[in-house]
């Protein structure tokens, strides 16, 4: 373990945080909103540890990093841009509470959206900005940031890189890791970008245009606005971010080739056709089921549907409706889609599809061995074989996930919730998800959850961002001997 | 003709076989001595230890004085390489390579005179899976070879004993109209080229030249039963059974392939999607049983090991298969395994003979088929307006005695020939000989001698 070169990669993210917070500084500057003294403070606070932290270790000679120092570097990473992003929230007295501020500032940049605040209508807009702005960083991965903007960090960016990226596989767009970064927050951006136009031509004022791209593109789910999108009534607004959900849900190297000129590639991937036809099939279901009832033009019921299948599936947790109040067969699908998340590769969380049809595919193949016992079977991915490494490492993922999952519902339970919110809002924090069921449900916050069960959701959140192995083997014994 | 063979495998082995049977000075160069032996043990040729990508070696093989170069080895790659030092050190001689992989054929200008100089390409192995292919679709036949770019057919067809047919003369067979012809009779170890006193007789082999149009026709007129193929097993995943299976995999067929290493099942279960593969012993009398064997359409025994083949073959035709294709190198042995009941046998010789054999022959000749037991061949040819065989009624023509004209292919037209047919220059012809006439028949097609 190279401490060293940890606290200085560590410095150098905090310091880079720190400067990031000169956005929502010049916000609050424009809209004069008050919030500006406490940002500042933060900015110059977060920078300045980040210098000293970067100087106090620069004499230090280059040492390559290995995959523990990888893991280290990304878990510690993380948990400091969360303490860092506490810092506007208590300055300017949005959240006064720390374990509510760290909660917040989590929820944002694993791209969660779960929040503690009840009228967010009320807070500046500066802060409202930041809050947008960890989602937006958080998405596409702060280390991955790093990595694009950082050259120093050669061969060791591969091991960082693999440890934040989501999915079991890890793609390789160009020949250098830090190329690959680099591509994909082009993509990200401009299709950011894209929202922005789109969603401000559509009557959003240009603040909320921005902070509602920056909250869609990484599935993050804050809005601005104390309703979330029901806000916003428009039916262009919501395809609009059923549209860009769908995006962001969707493998960002697909997203690459599309724009080098290979329109069919998402239909030639199997696991974005799966994506996009297991949405399609959910929505109809759920719009079939609450047409009549609760909705009476079929129109609206689809749009209702569409949308919060899209949100949740994707992890955004955006919500335009009450679909805690839908009859029971459309919440089932809802927490199957908690579960399922979007595509490995994309910003969004869940186990993802990939590795659900992986799990699919192995176990079809078991039962199949059953009948040919002497068959020999290779498993499959757009064509080519999926090492068994690689198939046992995502029954493990699997595993662990449903374990965390088990044991977070009973501490949950213990602190208090019923066994339904319990149940849905580790499902909704380990899935990056954000609104769950019950008193976590769409129309209530998470204040009311107790305050050790609001640092098992932060970890529950951290967990389902790095996919489990990263954070979890910092507690294993062996990770620490020489 | 002064040949040089790289590549003492299967392939290369019986082109050599061939070639030095025909007359030709053959010499032939391999790397493994146990090859090398055995050639030299077996053939009247010259046989070098060494690689054939060694300039060196080539020169001493005499090279400079070939007149064809064949490089047969397993390897491609080896292959391209021999082929192009041939092309430096001999630019005047015929080279020929074995190019398996389809890669390398869609690679278009690859093979030019500017880049590697080869003349012509032989790929016995996929000439063999089409043989099999060809054999699965069309029952009741034991052989199947395409002509003319496949707008004509030559079938091998066994006569059973209780068919009508048998102890006809081929003058009262009325009903064929002018839609097949009997091109040949193998009758035990002999080949007759037959003319319209011949009989046939029950258990005689028929070769047939049909339109594939009238192909169903010519099926019904034999008597063979129309039978869909939905089961087929495949035993033994050697380079013929992988490309076989891969050629399977794409279509509605319930297909598995068995073979013994792990290895290479694991390899093959890469490459295919629908295709079931199987580790285990071919042989092995309870994994058959296991796979269903009872209810399988076509089994084909292709493994290394033709006695294997056989049993299989017979195994799986005992446990209720329905029909089998059987992979037979050894030309000893086909009499023997039609005898105990195996009926269609494949065989890798006459694939990689058939690949040859037209680049050899003189005159315009497209393509040579050697039928069973390789005393007979049929050939495709076109007719030159110099040689003698144009435009004069076929019963004018002093072929020689053992060769007929089993089809005109004229433009569009298909003509199946009578005594007063005519040839006309360029068309193509399809002629049945017998091997000891063939070279009286190159003469009769190429030029006559009044030329000179």
């Amino acid at each position: 373990m190279h401490f060293l070169i940890i606290t200085r990669f560590t410095g150098l993210l905090i310091l880079f945080l720190g400067i990031s917070m000169a956005a929502p500084l010049i916000v609050s500057l424009i809209y004069d909103d008050g919030s500006a003294y406490s940002l500042g403070l933060s900015m110059i606070i977060t920078s300045g540890v980040g210098i000293v932290l970067y100087l106090s270790t620069r004499h230090h000679k280059e040492v390559h990093l290995n995959h523990r120092d990888g893991v280290t570097v990304v878990t510690l990473g993380w948990i400091m841009s969360g303490l860092v992003g506490t810092l506007p929230f208590l300055f300017s007295g949005s959240i006064p509470d720390f374990t509510d501020a760290y909660f917040e500032s989590m929820s944002g940049f694993t791209t969660t959206g779960s929040s503690v605040l009840a009228d967010i209508e009320g807070l500046p807009e500066g802060i409202l900005f930041w809050r947008s702005q960890t989602q937006w960083l958080g998405g596409m991965g702060i280390i991955v940031l790093s990595i694009a903007i950082l050259p120093f960090l050669g061969v060791g960016g591969m091991q960082l890189y693999k440890a934040e990226i989501p999915g079991p596989l890890v793609d390789k767009l160009k020949p250098r890791i830090s190329e690959t970064a680099k591509t994909l927050w082009k993509v990200y951006v401009l299709i950011t970008l894209v929202e922005v136009i789109l969603l401000f031509a559509g009557g959003m004022s240009l603040f909320d245009a921005v902070c509602h791209a920056f909250c869609s593109m990484p599935t993050g789910g804050f809005s601005t606005k104390n309703a979330s999108i029901a806000y916003f009534g428009t039916p262009y607004l919501q395809i609009v971010l059923i549209v860009f959900m769908m995006l962001a849900g969707i493998n960002f190297s697909l997203h690459y080739r599309m724009i080098k000129g290979n329109v069919s590639s998402f239909y030639q991937n199997s696991e974005c056709r799966t994506f996009l036809i297991l949405t399609g099939i959910f929505a109809l279901s759920i719009a079939f089921d609450i047409h009549g009832a609760l909705y009476h033009s079929f129109f609206d019921a689809l749009m209702h549907a569409t949308f919060q299948v899209s949100s949740i599936i994707t992890t955004t947790g955006f919500v335009t409706a009450d679909y805690a109040k839908w009859p029971p067969l459309s919440q089932a699908i809802l927490l199957v889609c908690m579960f399922l998340g979007a595509m490995a590769g994309s910003t969004g969380g869940g186990i993802k599809i990939m590795r659900v049809m992986l799990l699919f595919r192995q176990s079809y193949k078991e039962v199949f061995r059953i009948i040919h016992p002497h068959a020999v079977t290779v498993i499959k991915l757009e064509g080519r074989p999926v090492s068994a490494e690689i198939l046992s490492s995502i029954w493990g993922f699997f595993t662990l996930y449903m374990i965390l999952f088990v044991i977070g519902t009973f501490i949950m339970s213990f602190m208090g919730l019923d066994i339904f919110s319990a149940f849905a809002s580790v499902a909704a924090s380990i899935g990056n998800i954000g609104p769950g069921f019950g008193t976590v449900g769409p129309v209530h916050n998470y204040s009311a959850v107790p305050l050790a069960g609001k640092w098992v959701l932060v970890l529950c959140m951290l967990l389902g961002r790095l996919e489990i192995y990263t954070v979890i083997v910092l507690f294993l014994p062996e990770f620490w001997r020489k | 003709m002064k040949i040089i063979i790289v590549g003492a495998g299967e392939v290369g082995f019986h082109i050599t076989q061939r070639l030095s049977e025909e007359g030709h000075d053959v010499v032939l160069i391999d790397q493994d001595n146990e090859k090398i032996k055995r050639v030299t043990e077996n053939l009247d040729v010259q046989a070098y230890l060494g690689s054939g990508t060694s300039p060196g070696l080539l020169k001493t093989a005499g090279i400079r004085e070939a007149d064809l170069f064949v490089a047969a080895t397993d390897s491609d790659e080896v292959n391209l390489i021999a082929c192009l030092l041939g092309k430096n050190l001999n630019q005047y001689m015929v080279k020929i390579a074995r190019v398996r992989n389809q890669e390398y054929m869609e690679e278009v200008g690859l093979f030019s005179q500017d880049l590697l100089g080869i003349d012509h390409i032989i790929n016995p192995q996929s000439l063999m899976v089409k043989t099999i292919q060809s054999l699965m679709e069309i029952p009741g036949t034991t052989e199947v070879i395409d002509f003319v770019e496949g707008r004509v057919k030559l079938i091998g067809l066994t006569i059973p004993g209780d068919s009508p047919l048998a102890g006809r003369k081929l003058s009262t067979l009325k009903e064929r109209g002018e839609k097949l012809l009997i091109g040949a009779i193998v009758r035990g170890d002999q080949v007759v080229i037959p003319d319209g006193r011949d009989t046939i007789m029950a258990d005689d082999l028929l070769y047939v030249v049909v339109r594939s149009n009238d192909l169903n026709d010519a099926l019904r007129l034999f008597k063979t039963k129309e039978e869909t193929l939905r089961r087929v097993i495949i035993i033994g995943a050697g380079q013929t059974g992988t490309d076989l299976a891969t050629a399977l995999d794409h279509r509605k067929i319930n297909a598995k392939i068995i073979d013994k290493d792990r290895e290479v099942c694991a390899t093959l279960a890469e490459r295919l999607e629908r295709v079931i593969v199987i580790h285990g012993d071919g042989t092995d009398r309870d994994l058959l049983q296991e796979e269903n064997v009872a209810d399988v359409d076509i089994i084909v025994a292709i493994t290394g090991d033709e006695e294997s083949n056989v049993l299989i073959s017979l195994l799986a035709k005992g446990l209720g298969a329905k029909r089998s294709i059987t992979r037979v190198s050894k030309l000893s042995y086909i009499p023997l395994v039609s005898a105990i009941g195996i009926d269609t046998v494949v065989s890798p010789r006459l694939s990689a003979v058939r690949a040859i054999l037209q680049y050899i022959r003189r005159g315009k000749i497209i393509s040579v088929a050697p039928l069973k037991g390789e005393h007979a061949e049929a050939i495709e040819a076109e007719a030159l307006e110099t040689s003698g065989i144009t435009n004069t009624p076929l019963s004018k023509i002093k072929f020689p005695k053992g060769a007929i004209v089993g089809t005109i292919v004229r433009g569009e037209h298909v003509i199946i020939p009578t005594g007063d047919s005519i040839i006309l220059p360029q068309d193509r012809l399809i002629i049945f000989a017998l091997q000891e006439v063939v070279p009286k028949l190159e003469k009769l097609l190429t030029v006559k001698l009044e030329y000179f």
